[in-house]
Order: C-alpha cells, then sequence, then structure tokens
C-alpha cells in the first residue's frame, strides 16, 4: 500500500515490453490479452450453457452449479486414475454421467422443490443450496480436500505459439467443444421433436399436458442434459485446473452473472455474454489493479440490465 | 463429546466430571490413564481444508511421540506421557473453524469451557488466530500459534500468545539475504517481481517484501495483487512476463500457485528466478501437478529434510508422519508437529494443566536448535510471545526434491541461478 | 376494488376484526418469547450454548431485516452483506479513528446503509426477478472487492478491535455474553415489533399487493416505487446495525468475515427455511439454522472428513422440500393463502 503511486504509474506502461520494439510488443500484448479472453469467454459460456438451459426451461436456478462442474471434474479425475484414458476419450462418459446426476437431481430434489405454493423460486435456491453443501461434503469425504490434478495429458502443458502469441492447447480444446456444444443445443432445440416439446414446455408447463407431453420427462431430461453440459465444462476444466471440493465456487458466481448477461432463457445469450466477460475481464485487468478485473465484469452487467433490463437476448 | 479427566481438580471439573474423578482417585491404577487436553484449531473443511487436514495428522504424529515410549532427543520425546504429571498422556480435540474469525473463537470457547483444555493449538489464518487468542487471554490459556504468518499476532501486548517459528518478516529479511549473497557472487539481481493474493497472508508477506526491497536497493519491477482462488491469471501472468524481474517472488497458496505455474507455462514465460514465500510452494499437491515445470525453484522453509543427515531423529519423525499422511513434512507440518512438542514440554515442565502455570513455563522455555526438528538455533520466547531464534532455511527443487542452499552453515548443495 | 369491498362489506368487517385480534395475540405471543428467552440465558451458563444464542438472535433481527424486504416486498436481495459489512465497518472505522461511541456508529452505519440501498435501488427496482437478485450480488461482491484494497479501512488485514474498558458505552464485556445475548433480543424484538407494524400500515398492502400481482400493482405507480425504496432503506438501516453489533461481539472484522455472499445467504435463509413474508418465519428458521450449524461443526467438523457438511446441507436441502411452505406451517393452522374474498378483503 505505500507504493500506489508507483501502482498507478506502472499501471500505464503494462503490457509495453521493456526491450524490443514498442508497436510490435504492443500489438502483441493487445492480441494476446483479447485472444486470452476469448477462450477463456468460451469456457466462462461453456460452464454456463447448462444453467442457462436449466433456466430457460423451468426458471430455476441451480445453486449447486459450481459443486456439478466440481463434480464432474473429479468424475475425470478418477476415471483417468482407473482407466488410464486421456481425458478427451473419456469426456463422452463423464457427460453421461453428469446427465445421470442431473436426472436424478431433478427427479429427487428440484420436483419435490417445485411443489412449493409460495416463493417456490427461494424453495429451489436453498433446496439445491443444501445439495452444493452436500456434494462438496461427499467430495471432502471421497477424495480428501487434497489438490489434484492430472498429469500427463495429450493436451495439458501444450501451447501453439502463434508468432509470439500464445494458445495454450487444453483452452482452445475448451473453445472448441464450447462451440460444439452451443451448436448443438441449438440444432436440438429447434431441429428435434424433443427441442419442441422442450421450448413448448417452457411456454406453457400447463398446456402442454393437455397435447400428451410428460412434463416431468421433459424436465427429467432437460436437467440430465444441463448436467451434461457442465460435464463436457468440467472434463475440458479438469486438464488444465486443479481439482478440490470447493473449485466450483468462484466459476459458479461467473456463470450466474455470464446467464442474466445474456439473458435469461436465451442460449445464444449465454455464449455471447460468456465471450463478453472473457474479453471484459482480460481488458479490466489491463486497466486496473488486476485484483480489481471482476469489477469490469460487475460493470457490465449492471451496465446492460440498467439499459436492456432483460440482458442482451432474454425474452424471459 | 469427550470430557477431560484431569489429574487436578478445580471446582469446575469437580461438578463436571465427579464421578470419574472420584474413580481416578479410588483406583491408583487408573493415574495412568491421566489425559492432558490440549485444542487444535484448524480449516477443517472449505477451501483450505487441506493444510487442516494435513495439520491433524501432524499434531496426531506429535502425540505419538508424546505418549509413546520412545527416545527421542525432542522436547517431550523421551518416555511415555509427560512426566511431570505422572505420565498423563496428551489428547487433542480438533475443532474446525472453517477460515472464519467468529467461529474460530466460538469453537476456543468451546473447547476452554467444555473440554477444559489446557491451551490451544492453530490455525493457519492469521485473521482467525487474531480472535482465537483475543480469547485465550481472557480465559488465560496459551495459545500457541503453529503456522501463522503475520507479524502483526505477536505486536497486541498479549501474555498467553506464544510463536516458535517465524514470521513473515523474518523469512523476508531471510529471502533478501540470499538475494544478497547472490548479487555479491556477481549475478545480476536488480530487480524483483512481487506476486501475492489479496488476503491477510498476501498482504503481509508483499509489504514485508516492498518495504525490504526498497531499504536495500533492489529495483521493484512488478507488483501484482490477485484475488485470490480465481479462476483465470492469464492477464496477471501476462504483465509478470512484459516487466520480467530477475526474480519472481510469489505469496500464493496452493491453488493459485499450481494456476500461476501453470499459466507461466501456457503463455511461455519462464522466470529467471523464483524465490517464493513458501505457502503453496511447500505443498506436495503442488508439486505433484506442476512440479516438472518447477526445477530450480527457490521457496523459503521453516523446515528442511536435508537436516536428517545431521539429526536422524528427523528421519525417524518424517517415517512416522509418512505412515499417518502418505506425505513428507514440510513447511506447515513441520512447525505443527514442533508446536505441540514445545507444548507438550512446558506442560510436563509446568506440572500442572493450568493456564497461567504452562504460561510461565512457556516463557522460561530454552531449547537448543540440535533438540528440534527444525534448522532453527534455540526456542526461546520473547516478551512477545515470539521466538526470535527461528532461523529460515531457503530451500531449492532440484531433480524432484527440496535441497537445502541457503544459509551457507545449513546448505548442502550450491543454487543453481538463474534457474531458467 | 372499491365495488368488490362494498359487495362483500358484512364480511371485510368480520374479517378485520378477526385480523385485529389475530395481530393482539401476536404482540402477546411475543412477550411471552421475549420473556423466555430473557430467562434462558440466566439457566443455561454455558459460554458455548450462549454464543449459540446471540448468534441466532443476531440472525433473527437480520433474516426479519432481510424478509421486509426479501420477504413482504417480494424483492429477493441476496447481496444484503454490503449493508452488514457498511455497518460492521462504519462503527468499527468510527471508534478506532475517532473514539465514538459504538452506538453512535451503529446509528451512523444504519443511515448510511439505508442511503446506500436508496442510491441502489433508484436504479435497481426497475428490474425483475433474477436480474434484480443478481445485481445485488454484484454489487456486494464489488463492495468485498473494494474493501478488500482500501488500506484506510485496514483492506485484507481488516481491524481489530482495541480492547476497551467492559462496559455498556463501549459494548465490550470481555468474557460475559449475557449482554450480548441482551442486544441481540432487544434487535430481534426491534425488528419484530418494526415488521409488526408495517403488516397492518399502508405500506404494508402496497408491498403485498406488489408481490402478490405486480402487474396490477402497476397502477398504483409512483406510489409503489416508493414503498419498495423505503422498504430497501428499512431493511438496510436494520442488518447495519446488525453489522456494527457483529463487529462488537467478534471484535475483530475483515472483508471476508463481514462482506461474504454466504453471509447475504444467511440472511434469507432462516427466512424462508422458518416462512418468509410470515411474522415469526426468520425467528422460527433461525432457531433452528443457526445451532444446527454450530452443532454439526463443532461436533462433527473435527474430522476433517466433510460429514458435517453432508448432514448440514442434507438438513437444509429436507427442511426446504418437506415444508416448501417454511416451519411456520406446524404452527399456523389455515393454510397461508386464505380463502379469496375474505383475504383480499382484509388486506384492501
Amino acid at each position: 500500500m505505500p507504493c500506489r503511486e508507483h501502482r498507478l504509474l506502472r499501471l500505464r506502461v503494462k503490457g509495453l515490453a521493456q526491450d524490443n520494439g514498442l508497436k510490435t510488443m504492443t500489438f502483441q500484448a493487445l492480441a494476446q490479452i483479447v485472444v486470452s479472453g476469448l477462450l477463456m469467454g468460451l469456457i466462462y459460456a461453456l460452464i454456463a450453457a447448462g444453467l442457462s438451459l436449466i433456466f430457460g426451461l423451468m426458471d430455476v436456478v441451480n445453486f449447486a452449479h459450481g459443486e456439478f462442474l466440481m463434480m464432474a471434474m473429479y468424475a475425470m479425475f478418477g476415471l483417468v486414475l482407473a482407466l488410464a484414458v486421456d481425458p478427451v476419450l473419456l469426456m463422452p462418459i463423464v457427460a453421461g454421467l453428469m446427465f445421470a446426476l442431473g436426472a436424478i437431481v431433478y427427479l429427487g430434489v428440484v420436483r419435490h422443490a417445485m411443489r412449493a405454493k409460495v416463493n417456490a423460486g427461494m424453495v429451489q435456491v436453498f433446496a439445491t443450496f443444501g445439495l452444493a453443501i452436500v456434494l462438496r461434503g461427499l467430495a471432502q469425504l471421497f477424495f480428501t480436500p487434497d489438490f489434484r490434478s492430472i498429469p500427463n495429458t495429450w493436451l495439458g502443458g501444450k501451447t501453439l505459439n502463434l508468432g509470439g502469441i500464445f494458445l495454450p492447447w487444453p483452452q482452445l480444446f475448451g473453445g472448441a467443444v464450447s462451440i460444439a456444444a452451443f451448436v448443438g443445443l441449438y440444432l436440438l432445440i429447434s431441429r428435434t421433436d424433443f427441442g419442441r416439446a422442450l421450448a413448448a414446455t417452457r411456454e406453457d408447463a400447463g398446456a402442454v399436458a393437455l397435447v400428451g407431453i410428460d412434463r416431468n420427462k421433459v424436465f427429467t431430461i432437460g436437467w440430465g442434459l444441463g448436467a451434461g453440459l457442465v460435464g463436457l465444462a468440467g472434463s475440458v476444466m479438469a486438464i488444465f485446473f486443479y481439482i478440490h471440493p470447493d473449485v466450483g465456487g468462484p466459476f459458479a458466481l461467473t456463470a450466474y452473472v455470464t446467464v442474466a448477461l445474456g439473458g435469461f432463457g436465451s442460449i445464444f445469450g449465454a455464449l455471447a455474454a460468456g465471450v463478453i466477460i472473457g474479453l471484459i475481464e482480460a481488458i479490466t485487468a489491463t486497466i486496473l489493479p488486476t485484483e480489481m478485473k471482476s469489477l469490469g465484469i460487475y460493470a457490465a452487467y449492471l451496465a446492460v440490465v440498467f439499459v436492456r433490463p432483460r440482458g442482451l437476448f432474454g425474452n424471459i | 463429546m469427550t470430557k477431560s479427566i484431569h489429574p487436578t481438580l478445580n471446582r469446575r471439573t469437580l461438578l463436571g466430571a465427579g464421578a470419574i474423578a472420584l474413580a481416578s482417585s479410588v483406583t491408583p491404577a487408573l493415574a495412568q490413564q491421566k489425559e492432558v487436553l490440549i485444542g487444535a484449531i484448524f480449516p477443517l473443511s472449505g477451501a483450505s481444508a487441506q493444510v487442516g487436514v494435513d495439520a491433524k495428522h501432524a499434531l496426531e504424529t506429535a502425540a505419538d511421540i508424546i505418549n509413546g515410549n520412545y527416545n527421542f532427543d525432542l522436547p517431550a520425546g523421551k518416555g511415555g506421557g509427560l512426566a511431570g504429571l505422572g505420565g498423563a498422556k496428551v489428547k487433542l480435540v480438533f475443532a474446525d473453524h472453517q477460515a472464519d474469525p467468529q467461529k474460530g473463537r466460538a469453537e476456543a470457547e468451546r473447547l476452554i469451557t467444555q473440554d477444559k483444555v489446557a491451551a490451544i493449538v492453530g490455525s493457519f489464518h492469521s485473521a482467525v488466530a487474531a480472535t482465537i487468542s483475543a480469547t485465550t487471554e481472557r480465559y488465560q490459556v496459551p495459545y500457541f500459534s503453529a503456522d501463522n504468518s503475520s507479524p502483526s499476532l505477536n505486536r497486541r501486548g498479549l501474555k498467553y500468545f506464544f510463536r516458535a517459528a517465524a514470521h513473515d518478516e523474518m523469512f523476508t529479511v531471510a529471502m533478501f539475504d540470499f538475494l544478497d549473497t547472490m548479487r555479491k557472487r556477481g549475478e545480476k539481481v536488480n530487480s524483483v517481481g512481487l506476486f501475492h493474493e489479496d488476503t491477510i497472508f498476501g498482504t503481509d508477506s508483499s509489504n514485508a517484501q516492498r518495504d525490504t526491497a526498497q531499504a536495500r536497493g533492489y529495483n521493484l519491477a512488478v507488483d501484482i495483487k490477485y484475488r485470490a482462488n480465481s479462476p483465470s491469471l492469464t492477464a496477471e501472468v501476462q504483465q509478470l512476463s512484459s516487466a520480467n524481474p530477475d526474480v519472481l517472488m510469489p505469496s500464493s497458496y496452493t491453488t493459485d500457485g499450481i494456476l500461476l505455474v501453470k499459466t507461466m507455462s501456457e503463455l511461455g514465460y519462464k522466470p529467471k528466478a523464483i524465490v517464493a514465500q513458501a505457502a503453496g510452494f511447500a505443498e506436495k499437491s503442488l508439486f505433484d501437478a506442476v512440479g516438472d515445470k518447477l526445477d530450480g525453484l527457490i521457496s523459503r522453509a521453516s523446515f528442511s529434510l536435508d537436516l536428517a543427515q545431521k539429526r536422524p531423529v528427523i528421519g525417524k519423525v518424517n517415517e512416522m508422519f509418512k505412515a499417518r499422511s502418505g506425505k513428507d513434512l514440510n513447511d506447515n507440518t513441520s512447525r505443527q508437529l514442533m508446536a505441540l512438542l514445545i507444548l507438550a514440554d512446558a506442560i510436563d515442565r509446568a506440572k500442572s494443566v493450568e493456564g497461567p502455570a504452562i504460561r510461565e513455563a512457556l516463557a522460561k522455555t530454552d531449547i537448543p536448535g540440535e533438540k528440534t526438528i527444525m534448522p532453527w538455533t534455540k526456542v526461546a520466547f520473547g516478551e512477545d510471545g515470539q521466538n526470535m531464534n527461528a532461523n529460515p532455511v531457503l530451500l531449492q527443487y532440484l531433480g524432484g526434491k527440496f535441497v537445502t542452499i541457503f544459509p551457507e552453515s545449513a546448505a548442502i548443495a550450491k543454487p543453481k541461478w538463474p534457474m531458467n | 376494488m372499491s365495488t368488490q369491498s362494498i359487495g362483500i362489506a358484512a364480511g371485510l368487517a368480520q374479517a378485520n376484526d378477526r385480523f385485529h385480534a389475530a395481530r393482539r395475540r401476536q404482540l402477546m405471543t411475543l412477550v411471552v418469547v421475549v420473556l423466555v428467552i430473557s430467562v434462558l440465558p440466566l439457566l443455561v451458563k454455558d459460554v458455548y450454548l450462549q454464543n449459540i444464542m446471540v448468534l441466532t438472535l443476531m440472525y433473527t433481527a437480520l433474516s426479519q431485516s432481510w424478509n421486509i424486504l426479501g420477504g413482504y416486498c417480494g424483492q429477493i436481495s441476496l447481496g444484503h452483506a454490503i449493508y452488514f459489512g457498511i455497518g460492521a465497518y462504519t462503527s468499527t472505522l468510527l471508534f478506532t479513528k475517532f473514539g465514538v461511541s459504538p452506538w453512535f456508529g451503529m446509528a451512523a452505519g444504519g443511515g448510511i446503509a439505508a442511503l446506500v440501498a436508496l442510491v441502489l435501488g433508484y436504479p435497481f427496482f426497475r428490474l425483475k426477478g433474477h436480474y434484480f437478485t443478481i445485481a445485488t450480488i454484484v454489487v456486494a461482491e464489488a463492495a468485498l472487492v473494494l474493501f478488500l484494497s482500501w488500506p484506510y479501512a485496514g483492506g485484507a488485514l481488516g481491524i481489530q478491535l482495541p480492547a476497551a474498558a467492559d462496559n455498556w458505552a463501549n459494548l465490550q464485556f470481555g468474557r460475559n455474553k449475557l449482554p450480548f445475548i441482551y442486544t441481540a433480543l432487544a434487535l430481534a424484538t426491534i425488528t419484530w415489533l418494526v415488521t409488526w407494524k408495517i403488516e397492518d400500515s399502508r405500506w404494508g398492502y402496497w408491498w403485498r399487493a406488489v408481490k402478490d400481482n405486480p402487474e396490477a400493482a402497476e397502477s398504483l405507480g409512483v406510489v409503489i416505487f416508493n414503498s419498495k425504496m423505503a422498504a430497501a432503506a428499512l431493511s438496510a438501516f436494520f442488518v447495519a446495525v446488525g453489522g456494527s453489533f457483529y463487529a462488537q461481539f467478534v471484535a475483530y472484522i475483515d472483508p471476508d468475515s463481514v462482506l461474504n455472499f454466504h453471509f447475504s445467504l444467511l440472511f434469507a435463509l432462516p427466512a424462508v427455511l422458518g416462512g418468509i413474508g410470515t411474522l415469526w418465519g426468520p425467528a422460527l428458521g433461525a432457531i433452528i439454522l443457526i445451532p444446527l450449524t454450530e452443532f454439526t461443526r463443532s461436533y462433527a467438523g473435527g474430522s476433517g472428513q466433510g460429514i458435517d457438511l453432508i448432514i448440514y446441507g442434507a438438513l437444509i436441502m429436507l427442511i426446504a422440500l418437506w415444508k416448501p411452505e417454511g416451519l411456520i406451517g406446524f404452527f399456523v393452522r389455515q393454510p397461508k393463502p386464505l380463502p379469496a374474498s375474505a383475504d383480499e378483503g382484509a388486506h384492501s
């Protein structure tokens, strides 16, 4: 704290290298900031995708979302340990396991919370909040609170150097998975019978029963899909991030803001908002002291909802 | 809930455990079952749970050494139990503070008033230590700080606060002493870069480093404070990379430490040298995750396994700990283990489980360094409860393990400099 | 509404009588409860249990305050930690820097928090549902980040309350927990009385109207907006007073121990578990939740295996699912949504 002035002075020269030509390095540094922010943003979007889907379908905020992410990471960790196969190949299994977890959580917890006559929203929040604590406790019981990571993977620690701009392979892969997941989600919702049932249920859960759609079945699959998407996110994260029972927290908050910024009910909004948040975070960190980089995200959210109270692309 | 059985009966225990006390006074054979309860308050759940669970193993190992019939040349290391209290055994009562100062205080009160512990050991988080030690002061029960490193803790005029290990300022001085010798050897060590989390630990550590760097004429090339448990450190590492200081000095716990090293490698930044304020950089998990990228990393430490070559007892203690935890002793666990031994020794000498008597015995502590598992010259507490003879060492991670490189008297290898 | 009222004039008068009789009964219950709680700490001398009493009463007051905005007004804020932090920091800074009595600090903290609530409320009340909730979370998180980097307020190092003479003026009492119990009880009683008063006021009617039917309430327009602002200010004021109390009680604050998101949840949780938007819900919730939190941690948390978390989380989940309308459902014989005519009659 005594060197505040020094700090402020330094801020202006951040991102400029000292010895090389200033112009090229500035461009490179800038490009690196943008690219890193973009890749991180795609991963934020991927984490938020499941939350967005569940929310859009049934107006439920899943407070255990961060813990779902944590479970997916541990699932990947455990599978790699047991099968000695690379995480990239195990992704479908993790997504499948998470689909099952999501369906079970809907049938076992959320379905009952939805019966509440008063303040169903808050009941769901706290039922899933309780669930989140249980999941953290279970992770600590079965895996101990040690910090884990998966060593020696195909992608882990490898970086693509594009003329001085560094693109880590795990994040590149994560970005690709993220885009693929959103494309898949779009096709599912717009091109399949299930997608139409999903949309119809979202519009009017009561009326769909009349046309023979089993609301409960749609919700169960919806939760499964949402959790399965978190499974993909967790699989990617497990390659380049550490794993422990509390790992989900910081990501969950970003995911909530991402979904709200994009607009509740809009899958595309989550993608756009994820990327925007990644970029804003990276840019804020170069303008403000780095410990305040989240302020940029918060300010962006407030600025958007004050102008557009339903987020960027929301319809709810 | 366990009720303690005390060798000395006071009114509270008489009321609380009358029947048992009666039994023990009637049957002499039961005298051997006397127990001295010691409270241990650590983070046993939440983001720092790993430290707490390791601390539990370390303290249980120490209790084994005290209670078992060993012949270690360590405080309370000989014979079974505490001779001064007729062979009474030390029993630990663990409590979880979840990194919350309020909860730490509530647990301290519970352990003191319900379990009637003779003393409390803790607590990893300095913020929690602040409230626990204020409480123990009010109840006149010693608080033995095992691994809190904030220098402010011993500056509050508390009479029942004791810390055998070094605090951040002492550690920082050792780190810069080392940098000075590297300078004298003709290495280019002009600028340092600070990288610290926005917590009490990161703030204390970086304040000491900033002041010392300025006082000794090092240029502060970059000074980055980051949000602990960040989802990403990319922007931070870019700034480190473009400033490229001669020495990078991180003050980070395991989570951010792992992420820092991974991100540096992803962004192609190879720091010239790293001199870490231990914490995450003393944890096995970190080296399991990213050890291959850290050959040549230097960290300050309270402990060095190398010392086992000179003092075989360290090797034996380490084996005992490893049998419990599957890990070697490190910076934190060694301090926790040693704390209980020193505390038990004081209770043994006090021949009492009353707080003031233990305090007196602690204040008179004078244990030569050779009788510890640490590289310290001795254990003797100042007026403020701080042991100023807790000399830190610097370790370098070379070929997959840590070797001592500083000070010369303890060094078993020449430092590899620069790292990259 | 008037035509409706005329149509059921007789029923309305009857319902009105019943309503006021019920309110008198509530007040009597309060007197009994307060008397019982006042005697309790004289019988239970265990410091650990007394500590739990302080926390339970404190969270009762905090949750009751949250309930004014979240329960009665239907504006779910999960960012009330910002007001808690403002209260804690205001009284502590005034005391450590200027030697101002914590009682004055408490009032000042409450005032500042109410002002902040008004400033934030102006743009925030245009937001609906989850957009509003996330905006409150975001602002509280921003405050946490800013306080961590504010050297004057101690930054991450926090502020230790210097030991002063143990007396009521300094609100410090050494080992003695009794004064804290009675202060917390007073705070809980005051927030209860404020809520009780509001239930029967014009504001109370408007807020229920807003909650039950936002579209219809829009006809009330500006009036509703102003009453929401008032609810936010009132709620923030009492949460900040609770924050000052907490700072005095723990005697140490840092950003993470007063501004953390989990406090925001802890203010809402008792109200939700006990019965959101009800007079006794927050107290009921806190009486279950806080001892549960403390006991599971103290007696199951020492293992380091996360068992305390599993028990604690599972119980929260079970209560939420078992009694979705809140534990108050056990005590109130009539289900909350009364037969339409009588209910609306009493409220309009």
